[in-house]
Formats: C-alpha cells, structure tokens, sequence
C-alpha cells in the first residue's frame, strides 16, 4: 500500500490536509517530509504529538538531511518540563493549547531572509483536540492558513482519519486546496477533491 | 425554537389576530342589529339575548378579561333598549348580570390556561435548548477523547515496538513523558464534560457529583 504523495501539485495547490491511519501517522510524516527536501523545501515541522528530539532521530535514521529542517515544538516543554539540552534548529512553545505563541514562533519562523523555500508541515491537528476545543482548532487552522496563504507558502496539515468530526473535517477543507488520504487503497485516487458545498 | 419558526408563528399569529377580529366585529354588528329588529322593533325580550354569549365567550377565550369591555357595551346597549321599550325587570337585570358573570368566568379560566400553556412551552424550549447544548459538548467531548486515545495506543504500540529492537532509554522515557501528559489532559477533558453534565441535571445525587468530579 505505497502511494506517493504528489508534491508537483504544491505549484498550483499550496495547503493540503493530509488524512492517515493513526497507526501509520508517523511513516506518513517521515515519507511527506522526505518528499519535501527532496524536491528542495526547507521544511517547518510543528510537532504537538511526539517531541522534536526523537522526531530528530527518526528523520536522521531515515537519511532526511536535518540541516533543511526547522522545529516548532509545542509537546516537549509541556511534557517534561523543561527543554533537553544542545537542541538547535526548535523553538519551544510552553503548552500546545497556547495558540497565541505558536502563532508567533509560526510567524518568526516562516520570516527569515534565507531565500529558501519553505514549507510548513504541522503534526497533527489530531493531537490538538485533545488539548483544544474544535472551534480554537478551527479559528488556529484558518488564521495560519490565511498567513501561509499571504508569504505564498505551501502548507501540510496531518490528521489522523476518521478521528476528526464532519463538521470539523468540512471547516479544515475549506482552508485547504485539497484532501489528500494517504492510506486509500491502490486503485482509488490518491486524493479526493473538496466535498460539496465547501 | 428556531429563529425561522419564529418567524412563521410570529405571522401565524397575527394572520389569526385579524381573523379574530373580524369575527368580533361582524358577530357584535349582528347582536346590535338583533337589539335593535327583535328588542326594539318586535319588542321581544327573550330568546336573541342567547346570540350574545356566542361574542362574550369568544371574546373572552381570545382577550380574556378585556372581553369584559365587550360585554359592558352589551350590558348597556340591552338596559338602553329595556329602558326605551319599557320593559326592565328583574329578569333584564339578571340578565345582563349574566353576561358580565360568564364573561369574566370565561376570561379568568381561558387567561390561566394561556399562562399554564406559555410557562410549558418557555419550560420545553429551555430543555430542548440544555439537551442541544449537551449533545454538542458530548460529542465535542468524545472527539476529543475517542482520536486521542487512540492516538496514545499506537504511539505505546510503537513504545512497545521499541522495547524489541534494543530500547533508547532516554527516547523511552521522553515519550512516556508526552503519553502521561496526553492522558491528564484527556482525563481533565472527561472530568470537564462530567462537570457540564452534573450542571446540567440537578436531580444526579450530591455524593454521585463529587465522585464524578474527583
């Protein structure tokens, strides 16, 4: 069941929301990230589920080259208290239901004057239901989206399917310009379009 | 209730307002006309005076205690003609006694039924909106307990995984970190909704809410 995740698209279609498997959630992030370097982004990872140090060891393990990867971690402090030492390349945030200043690590991180091309992948809108109500998720997605969507920046949002309601599902796909599944079945297409009335 | 559907019963009611009127009016034109043909002109006395009440208890099961207006312009109009005509006894007197008597009966049974009715229905809607308002926060609340716990068992699925393949203590012990910080968060989420459900219902015994929301 490998299905590619057809990065050409983000030319033409910058803000995708990608749905997976909770148990293949990781691989997914691993197999979308290395697509992105390979094809030249410097990645954005904003990890609210697994903290960057081991994201780090998984990426490293998988040969993604982590000199194109940024961090925003928003689990590491909130879980352990305090942030381990000689981590370089993250910006911690205090809590993942503070939105306020992961809206600003976002904004700090998506400003630099590299000139590289970035892409913000965030990992996952799952995990943050536990830790926000939908509606704070909603407005959350919607005012980065707008941001992604004003620097020209492609975007990535993970989320485990079917572990996110309709009502939500239809609000994220109407800041997104498509729904790709990542764990449909060969055979289907790979992505499906926006639902009806979005 | 809906702001369309109150709408729609807002101009129900008024479409029935002008009907009522109406009614009134042309049934309050037929009893002056019978006061005037059969009291003044035929100069009977009984029998038409039964054509009233069909107006006073109308009126009165429609506006109540103003109905009582009604039945006063009655009351005077058949006492004028007894007057005129020559007739007023006893029995005029008790007559137009009559009107007023089941005009206010009428009005006070029919006013109490309306406010009996109107507090049912302030009562129903104030349930129906509590019992939407705790379906959403139900269904919010298992969105976010339901995905995230399944979440935390694939992430100590794969913790699991790891233990096979020569562990990482450090990495162990980090993760372990993110799973219990994740599960206080979903147990505070489920105290949450046990907090807006005891809120809710007033009959759950005192000793259920503090084991509820312990």
């Amino acid at each position: 069941m490998e299905t590619q995740f057809d990065i050409t698209r983000l030319g033409q279609e910058k803000l995708f929301l990608i749905l997976s498997s909770a148990e293949r959630l990781r691989q997914n992030n691993i197999r979308v990230i290395k697509t992105l370097i390979d094809k030249g982004y410097r990645v954005i990872v904003i990890t609210t589920n697994q903290p960057s140090a081991i994201l780090k060891k998984h990426y490293a393990a998988e040969g993604i080259d982590m000199g194109k990867v940024t961090f925003i971690d928003a689990i590491t402090k909130y879980a352990i208290g305090r942030i381990p030492e000689g981590e370089t390349g993250t910006k911690f945030v205090n809590s993942p239901s503070n939105l306020t200043d992961l809206g600003i690590a976002i904004t700090e991180v998506l400003n630099p004057a590299s000139g590289e091309r970035s892409c913000l992948l965030f990992d996952s809108i799952s995990t943050m239901l536990i830790y926000l109500p939908s509606i704070h998720i909603s407005k959350f997605i919607h005012f980065v989206t707008s941001k992604l969507r004003l620097l020209d920046v492609p975007g990535i949002f993970l989320a485990v399917e079917k572990g996110i309601d309709p009502l939500l599902l239809t609000q994220l796909t109407t800041y997104v310009d498509d729904v790709i599944d990542m764990d449909r079945p060969p055979g289907l297409p790979e992505h499906e379009s926006k639902p009806l009335g979005t | 209730m809906k702001r369309g559907e109150k709408g729609m019963e807002q101009g129900k009611i008024t479409r029935e307002g002008g009907h009522r009127v109406w009614a009134l009016a042309v049934l309050g034109l037929v009893c002056i006309g019978l006061e005037i043909i059969v009291h003044l002109y035929f100069r009977t006395a009984v029998g038409y005076t039964h054509i009233f009440y069909i107006l006073l208890v109308l009126s009165a099961l429609w506006y109540h205690h103003k109905a009582l207006f009604i039945a006063g312009g009655l009351v005077c109009a058949t006492l004028a003609t007894s007057l005129f005509v020559g007739d007023l006894t006893w029995a005029t007197i008790l007559r137009v006694a009559m009107f007023l008597v089941i005009t206010w009966i009428v009005a006070t049974i029919s006013e109490e039924r309306d406010r009996a009715n109107r507090e049912l229905a302030e009562k129903k809607e104030e349930i129906e909106r509590k019992h939407y308002a705790l379906v959403g926060y139900i269904s919010e609340a298992a969105l976010r307990m339901k995905n995230p716990l399944e979440m935390l068992r694939d992430n100590l699925t794969s913790m699991r995984m790891q233990l096979d393949q020569g562990p990482d203590i450090d990495e162990l012990k980090m993760m372990l970190s993110v799973q219990i910080t994740h599960l206080e968060q979903i147990i505070e989420n489920f105290r949450e909704l046990n907090r807006e459900i005891i809120e809710e219902r007033d009959e759950i015994p005192q000793a259920f809410r503090d084991f509820l929301t312990r």
